[in-house]
């Protein structure tokens, strides 16, 4: 009843093919940048922001760098968590040799450097398909895992073998190191996801994304109606291992403030996986949910489950239970949802809307 | 708008006149392995006509198309089109120098809607880099529209607007098939292959196909060359007719020339080798 | 100069003056490549049979083992609980089929894959939840499994053979051949390559689908215990496994997703492979630790120069 297109006509191509073209769309968008930017640096402290807030856009960031390989394109990677060290790695290496640069300059740059050896890695995925591209990726994820650990000069011969996130300045206000404002932290993460984001729906709609989308529904056809396979593949590589590493130097410079080689292992890159996987293949707004879930939902039942079940039972167990116990949570989830609803949470919501759009009516 | 503003309306432009020699195919020979698709094959298309391709199941039909757009490589003989002769192409190549099909099984992008797989079809007209792309404003924003616009009148000429944003995996087939005719129209080839158009249709969405098969022909002066098995359909529809049986070519004519062809006759009736 | 004579001279001089470490390093590289084999073909079993690529193998392999060895730690004597285990396997493989499989049927590959990652998951924190998940030690004497070891000397040095090991190239060569004469010569095995080809074609002719899914995931099951057991002899019954079993996929792709020789021999190749390119080279050069990767870049460089792997089929692409 409230959510109705009726009465809103599109004279244009223009119109018709904008990303929200219903009024009440535009609504929810502008209402949720407004709380984004404005409610949420106001109302959350210290925990929400750097616990819940910086990491949920993180990973939103790598989902939609996988979902932009795997859900548009097609092909399976198992090596995003690696991708993503790549890009911390990289940032790190450029602002301790440039102190004086922009450290945002260098955030961007370390995609650069992910989508080079995303593309290198993604050369196999001209010959091969499917399942095949695991093993190259986990190729990519276990060669780099290995890289970050016995490469001292990636670490800066550090003693602890870990790379820490350096203080960097960015208007007056300390973002990254030891120290930074949170605060700021979490805008200057918000504001790069939302602008890559952006990104990301732009090329989708495009030509290219639709020579992604191409190859990935029948990559014989697309050959023929004349796209080239090497061109269209590597680049998803690329954009994807892009998306990759921003997120992997927001990681160690917005969020963690420093990071192992631990942190990128293959069981990062499994997270993002199922974040693409629940969110939905092929959705944008599937990254943000799916992140969402898997981020907060261990969480809440790190933090709910071992009070209650000491409570109602004589049992007692920990927090480490606890995880293991979301695990099979977000695994039966997985299941379930590739079962009900391969296209996951975003599907979800387009249904409700769907419902909305009719309401009070059934149909 | 610029000088440039792709219309259909007129005729595709590609510097041939009708009747003059658009694609010639010479000793064309194809193998698996051991097993011999195509022997020695060798014919012509002229330039605004309708060419059939006719054979029983298993005569190298298929293999031939896929031979003339990239896809199979063939171990011998050359394929000239436009004057350009060649042995082995990419499909890609072929695409780009006007080669445009459609498949014997529905080959669209099933995750995407009658629209999108349309505007995929123009994939080759579309040059904007990834930067622009990127931002989608200026002439990113411009050349999708404009782009858009003639999708717009593929959709209209095949009358198939009410499914313009519909998935295209959710369509009945006799309109998936009318969404793959718009799908390679729109790339505006000089030579238009269909493989089997009219399989599995009943005779209403055969005549509706028909139809758009000479109207394309007739208003864009599209060369087409297309297999099919339905006969009278081939014999109304077709200006010459080639025939394959056994991966050779057994007949190659005006429509009643073959149908009075031996050789033909025996084919379809199945006397022995 | 220096770089190029370390890397093509200096090893083969190691290996020559030093036979014993290379005829040692060459055994243990053979008797992981039997387990890589035996690893590979549970995946191979599966996606024969269904054309699901079942990335739970892996775990399957340390749920197995962490099975028996837990099921004994209760007080079961040993052979009762290796047979436990087995119907362990067995409702495993029935729940697998019942509550994944089977509502999934005709789905895209893509989509089986990822549900077995979502089993992968489940697995991982259900096996650490039932069994704990610090590292246990295999009950290898209690299974009659032999220990010890014998000493042949060659030259002036030793080489040691495990006698766990020689076991385990044995058994894992009784379970190859078995499983191979059961798949070419039975009923079930036809009906198996059958399914494999075409699921819906196969349930026309009568085949159950059902049945033949819960055989091959139990006979994966079987083959994953015995991986299970064997390894962990030599190690312990640890989640750590379960990254080691992931090395079963570039042995895939060596030999051919469908392969059972391809699975064989390409286990064998990433076992030699990766002892020796460590020991030579992986070590002076490189810092050491390359086994972690070295079957997944030969395999990605593999995939570059042969796509179908050495035995598999070289499928016509038709439109």
């Amino acid at each position: 009843m409230f959510y109705r297109e009726a009465g809103q006509f599109k004279a244009t191509y223009e119109a018709d093919s904008a990303k929200f073209p219903i009024f009440q769309d535009k609504l929810f968008i502008w209402f949720y940048l407004v709380i984004g930017f404005v409610a949420i640096p106001l109302l959350g402290n210290e925990f929400f922001l750097g616990a819940i807030m910086i990491p949920f856009l993180v990973f939103t960031l790598a989902a939609i760098g996988l979902n932009i390989l795997t859900g548009f394109t097609g092909q399976i990677s198992l090596g995003s968590g690696a991708f993503m060290g790549v890009g911390a790695y990289a940032c790190y290496k450029m602002t301790l040799a440039y102190p004086e640069v922009n450290i945002l300059i260098f955030i961007f740059a370390s995609g650069i450097f992910s989508a080079i050896v995303g593309v290198f890695f993604g050369l196999p995925s001209l010959r091969i398909k499917g399942f095949y591209l695991v093993v190259s990726t986990l190729a990519a994820q276990f060669f780099l895992e290995w890289a970050f650990q016995r490469i001292p000069w990636l670490y800066n011969y550090n003693n602890t073998g870990a790379i820490d996130g350096v203080s960097r300045w960015l208007f007056g206000i300390q973002i990254t190191g030891g120290g930074a404002d949170r605060t700021a932290q979490y805008i200057v993460c918000l504001a790069i996801v939302v602008v890559m984001t952006w990104f990301a729906s732009n090329i989708i709609s495009g030509r290219i994304g639709r020579s992604w989308m191409m190859i990935r529904d029948m990559d014989i056809a697309a050959e023929l109606m004349g796209v080239r396979p090497l061109y269209a593949k590597l680049s998803a590589f690329a954009v994807s291992s892009f998306y990759c590493g921003v997120a992997g130097s927001m990681m160690v410079f917005l969020w963690l403030g420093a990071a192992e080689p631990e942190s990128f292992d293959y069981n990062h890159s499994f997270e993002i996986l199922f974040m693409v996987i629940l969110g939905g293949l092929g959705s944008l707004l599937g990254c943000f949910l799916g992140a969402a879930v898997i981020w907060i939902l261990p969480i809440l039942i790190r933090e709910w489950l071992p009070p209650l079940i000491d409570k109602i039972t004589p049992w007692v167990i920990t927090s480490s239970t606890a995880d293991l116990v979301s695990d099979i949570i977000i695994g039966i989830m997985i299941v379930v949802f590739l079962i009900m609803e391969p296209h996951g949470l975003a599907r979800l919501w387009a249904i409700i809307k769907q419902k909305l759009r009719v309401w009070p009516f059934p149909y | 708008m610029n000088a440039h503003d792709p219309h259909l309306s007129t005729k595709f432009d590609d510097g041939i006149a009708p009747g003059e020699e658009l694609l010639h195919v010479d000793n064309i020979s194809l193998s698996f392995g051991g097993v011999k698709a195509i022997t020695d094959i060798s014919f012509d298309v002229l330039k605004g006509e309708i060419r059939a391709i006719i054979g029983p199941n298993g005569a190298g039909k298929t293999s031939m198309l896929n031979v003339i757009n990239g896809f199979y490589h063939p171990q011998e003989g050359t394929i000239t089109f436009r004057g350009e002769k060649r042995r082995k192409m990419k499909p890609y190549q072929a695409a780009s120098s006007g080669i445009s099909r459609t498949f014997q099984n529905v080959a669209l992008f099933a995750g995407m809607s009658t629209l999108d797989n349309i505007m995929a079809g123009r994939t080759l007209k579309m040059h904007k880099n990834f930067f622009w792309q990127m931002w989608r404003q200026g002439p990113a924003l411009q050349e999708e529209i404009l782009h858009r616009k003639v999708v717009e009148e593929i959709i209209e000429f095949l009358e198939i607007e009410a499914i313009r944003k519909e998935p295209v995996g959710t369509l009945p087939y006799g309109l998936q098939k009318r969404v793959e005719l718009g799908r390679a129209l729109a790339a505006e080839p000089d030579l238009l292959l269909l493989d089997e158009p009219m399989a599995g249709m009943n005779l209403e969405e055969k005549e509706d196909m028909s139809r758009f098969i000479i109207d394309v022909n007739q208003q864009y002066g599209t060369t087409i060359a297309l297999i099919e098995h339905d006969m009278g359909v081939v014999m109304d529809l077709a200006d010459r007719v080639i025939v394959l049986d056994y991966g050779k070519k057994i007949g190659d004519g005006l429509p009643h020339e073959v149908q009075s062809n031996q050789d033909v006759i025996d084919a379809y009736l199945g006397v022995s080798h | 100069m220096e770089l190029l004579k370390q890397i093509f001279i200096e090893p083969f001089e190691t290996m020559y003056a030093l036979p014993d470490l290379l005829l040692q390093t060459l055994w243990e590289g053979f008797v992981s490549g039997t387990l890589y084999s035996l690893i590979a073909l549970g995946f191979v079993l599966i996606f024969k049979a269904s054309g699901v690529f079942n990335f739970a193998q892996g775990i399957m392999v340390v749920f197995a083992a962490l099975c028996l060895v837990g099921i004994h730690a209760l007080g079961v004597p040993a052979y009762l609980a290796l047979i436990l285990t087995l119907g362990v396997m067995a409702l495993l493989a029935m729940s697998v089929v019942q509550f994944v499989m089977k509502p999934l049927v005709n789905q895209p590959d893509i989509i089986l894959f990822m549900s077995t990652i979502g089993i992968t998951f489940i697995l991982i924190a259900g096996g650490q939840i039932i069994f704990g998940g610090e590292p246990k030690a295999m009950i290898t004497e209690e299974l009659g499994l032999p220990t010890g070891s014998s000493v042949l000397e060659v030259s002036g040095g030793i080489v040691i053979f495990q006698h766990i090991d020689i076991a385990a190239a044995i058994i894992a060569a009784i379970l190859i051949a078995g499983l191979a004469l059961f798949f070419n010569k039975t009923k079930i095995g036809r009906a198996l390559r059958a399914v494999a080809d075409d699921h819906q074609a196969a349930l026309s002719v009568g085949i159950s689908l059902e049945q033949i899914w819960v055989v091959v995931w139990f006979a994966a099951g079987v083959v994953a215990l015995t991986a299970g057991i064997l390894w962990a002899a030599k190690s312990d019954v640890s989640f750590a496994l379960q990254v080691i079993a992931l090395k079963a996929l570039p042995v895939l792709v060596l030999g051919g997703f469908t392969s059972i020789p391809g699975a064989i021999i390409g286990g064998l190749i990433i076992g030699f492979g990766e002892k020796l390119f460590d020991l030579y080279w992986g070590v002076p050069l490189l810092g050491g630790g390359t086994e972690s990767w070295f079957a997944f870049i030969i395999a990605l460089l593999f995939l570059l120069y042969r796509p179908e792997g050495l035995f598999g089929e070289k499928l016509i692409e038709r439109i």
